[in-house]
């Protein structure tokens, strides 16, 4: 009877109804930042004066009617240029070193047994449930005493730390997945361990370096709170920069950088969806 | 000089409760060259652990493997010239047909236009010409196999190590594989460890058959041997079916002994091995008890019983005979065609003749 109920149009109705309204719910912020990156208003987005893409033209220094008071609500290209070189910087290499090491450390507990071993893992996990704020000043404190002068180099080290806990994570559970005797067969046929895991090994864990590289970029792409406290000048970052901006108002330029940096995003991830439905 | 020689090995798993699985216990084994071995064995009796432990996937923990004399102790996996085809295949699922059974070829640093030959070769040895393109995960159960099969020979191995092979395949297919592997032994001249719990399989293909059991070399022997004349219970259950009677000596006049048996019966055989006296089992098959004395059966030599069940197989009857005290023999009778008449009905008081030189007698062991 209970099954009759759920079957009858109404609560197919309500159903479909709930989700549409969930979606929306998640999805009309970001909705609302698109359009106003449209929006020709410069002082109230939330007034429709016009359509414009002069905000992302402001970005790329392509804006031809700079008057003097859309300068006052905008920053230089040269300087957006510089943040998002350093941010681009930052990922790029934080994610590399860390998918290194993550790999690595996730293949050493997946094939070899020693004393401790859970507890070492658990360990492994935890910078990614320590709140990031803790994490951030604890690297702080952690730089100043050991002398280093807070800078780009700082941040791309913080970063690293736990985005190898990331990397560690994904590549876990993808070895956890992959059937050992593919590599007793590699021994079998005569491979030393150093082929077996070249050409075996690998391959078969690639969609889950592949995976944890690209998380780890994302992550260390936008974020704020751990950067904010071990970023050094000239260390500044693109999402630390638009908090930077937003301190002077919520401006409009901001909500085309946003839209931008949210598409990156989406493209990067994409890939990665790409990728895993590509190797099964 | 021996060929492949295990001695005393063992090997314990520690389960999770803290205990010990003792998957080899005390395992001796001498593999000859060129030859056909089966170990055979139930389900979780340690074939899967001598195997690896003979390719050097596990090591032993006491006892000592060799080939041709030289101990493979230390010996990595990769060294030892044996090659494996897994009980699950194992494939390797991001190369192609042709990749896979060129790896072993290829690590080895083969030259390519060799390679190309030499899995060509070993593709159509297995009757997979042609399928070189494919990915493993496009081919039926039987065609995996093959290519793991291929994937091992290619490399010429000493020793190929087969783990129940044909399990996955279904009946027809498994008497095709079954002649097919038979004959490629035979024509590439390699020594064959093949693992299997199927005992007609066993029979069929084996120069020698090792059974084992609880981790233990039960009896190795030829296939013949071990029909005929199995060392205990164990392989007279395990290997065809069986009709065991304990008793005890009584009579002796040379080799020709009387057993009373605990159902209460006399039975007739001849052994050099047992006296007056002796606690023996006696182990008849059920194709060797006729209902009617031919020839070599004396008439004496006779068990009495009730007909319980009697089973048409199609080639033969199955009769399940109450032979006294609730024991039951299985008698095979042979069915002729237009048999009708001497169809036997349930509660039919029958004699099952045998020749005393059919009933083979082994120790009675406590357990
Ligand atoms: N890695 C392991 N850890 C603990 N116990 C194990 C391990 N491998 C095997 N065993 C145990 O050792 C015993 C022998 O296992 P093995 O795999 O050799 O059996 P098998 O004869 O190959 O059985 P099957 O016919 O089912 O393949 C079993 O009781 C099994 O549970
Ligand atoms: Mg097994």
């Amino acid at each position: 009877m209970f099954d009759k109920i759920l079957d009858s149009k109404i609560w197919s109705f309500l159903f479909k109804g709930y989700g549409l309204l969930f979606l929306t719910f998640l999805y009309l912020p970001l909705g609302l930042i698109f359009v106003y990156s449209f929006n020709a208003n410069a002082i109230n987005m939330a007034v429709w004066t016009g359509f414009t893409f002069d905000w992302y033209l402001t970005i790329f220094g392509g804006a031809n009617s700079q008057s003097s008071f859309d300068a006052a609500f905008t920053e230089s290209p040269a300087r957006i240029f510089d943040v998002v070189k350093n941010s681009a910087i930052v990922a790029l290499t934080a994610s590399t070193v860390s998918t290194v090491i993550g790999t690595a450390t996730a293949i050493a507990l997946a094939r070899f047994q020693f004393f401790g071993k859970r507890l070492y893992q658990a360990f492994l996990i935890l910078p990614m449930i320590v709140p990031d704020i803790v994490l951030g000043i604890a690297l702080l404190i952690f730089f100043v005493g050991a002398g280093f002068k807070l800078s780009l180099l700082t941040v791309i080290i913080g970063h690293t730390t736990f985005l190898s806990s990331y990397v560690f994570v994904v590549v876990s559970a993808r070895l956890a997945g992959m059937d050992t005797s593919l590599e007793q067969a590699s021994a079998d046929l005569g491979a030393g361990p150093i082929t077996t895991f070249r050409r075996v090994t690998l391959p078969q864990i690639m969609p889950g370096v592949v995976g944890g590289f690209l998380l780890a970029f994302i992550i260390s792409l936008d974020d704020v709170v751990i950067t904010y406290f071990i970023a050094g000048v000239g260390g500044q970052t693109l999402p630390l920069f638009i908090l930077a901006m937003m301190r002077r108002g919520l401006r409009p330029q901001i909500n085309a950088l946003a839209v931008l940096l949210l598409l990156f995003t989406f493209i990067v991830a994409a890939i990665g969806l790409y990728l895993r439905s590509r190797k099964k | 000089m021996n060929f492949l020689n295990i001695t005393s090995a063992r090997k314990a798993y520690r389960t999770p409760e803290g205990g010990f699985i003792h998957a080899l216990d005390d395992v001796s084994l001498n593999v000859r060259n060129n030859e056909f071995l089966t170990l055979l064995g139930p389900s979780g009796c340690g074939k899967t652990t001598l195997l690896k432990c003979i390719a050097g996937f596990e090591d032993i923990d006491s006892g000592n493997i060799s080939l041709e004399d030289q101990s493979l102790k230390g010996v990595p996996a990769h060294r030892r010239p044996f090659n494996t085809v897994f009980q699950n295949y194992a494939l390797f699922p991001h190369l192609n047909i042709s990749d896979n059974v060129g790896y072993g070829l290829d690590v080895a640093r083969v030259p390519k236009k060799e390679r190309a030959d030499r899995v060509e070769e070993a593709m159509e040895l297995v009757g997979l010409k042609g399928f070189g393109k494919r990915e493993p995960n496009q081919l039926s159960g039987g065609q995996q196999q093959r290519v793991a099969l291929a994937r091992s020979l290619v490399l010429k191995p000493r020793v190929l190590l087969l783990d129940e092979p044909l399990s996955a395949l279904d009946r027809k297919m498994r008497e095709n594989m079954q002649i097919e592997l038979k004959n490629l032994q035979n024509s590439v001249g390699i020594t064959f460890v093949f693992v299997t719990h199927d005992q007609e399989e066993a029979l069929a293909m084996s120069d020698r058959i090792a059974v084992v059991a609880n981790g233990k070399v039960q009896q190795l022997a030829t296939p013949t041997e071990i029909y005929d004349e199995p060392a205990n219970a164990f392989v007279a259950n395990f290997v065809g079916t069986s009709n065991i009677f304990t008793g005890k000596v009584v009579e002796q006049n040379g080799k020709n002994l009387k057993i009373e048996t605990a159902n209460e019966r006399q039975v007739l055989a001849t052994s050099d091995h047992f006296n007056l006296g002796d606690q023996v089992q006696v182990i008849l098959r059920p194709e060797h008890m006729k209902l009617s004395p031919d020839g070599n059966e004396i008439s004496e030599c006779c068990i009495e019983g009730t007909v319980e069940a009697s089973i048409f197989v199609g080639s033969e009857m199955h009769l399940h005979v109450n032979v006294g005290k609730g024991r039951t023999a299985i008698v095979h009778h042979r069915h002729n065609r237009g048999d009708e008449g001497e169809r036997i009905e349930v509660g039919t008081d029958v004699k099952l003749y045998y020749s005393p030189n059919a009933a083979h007698l082994i120790e009675l062991v406590e357990d």
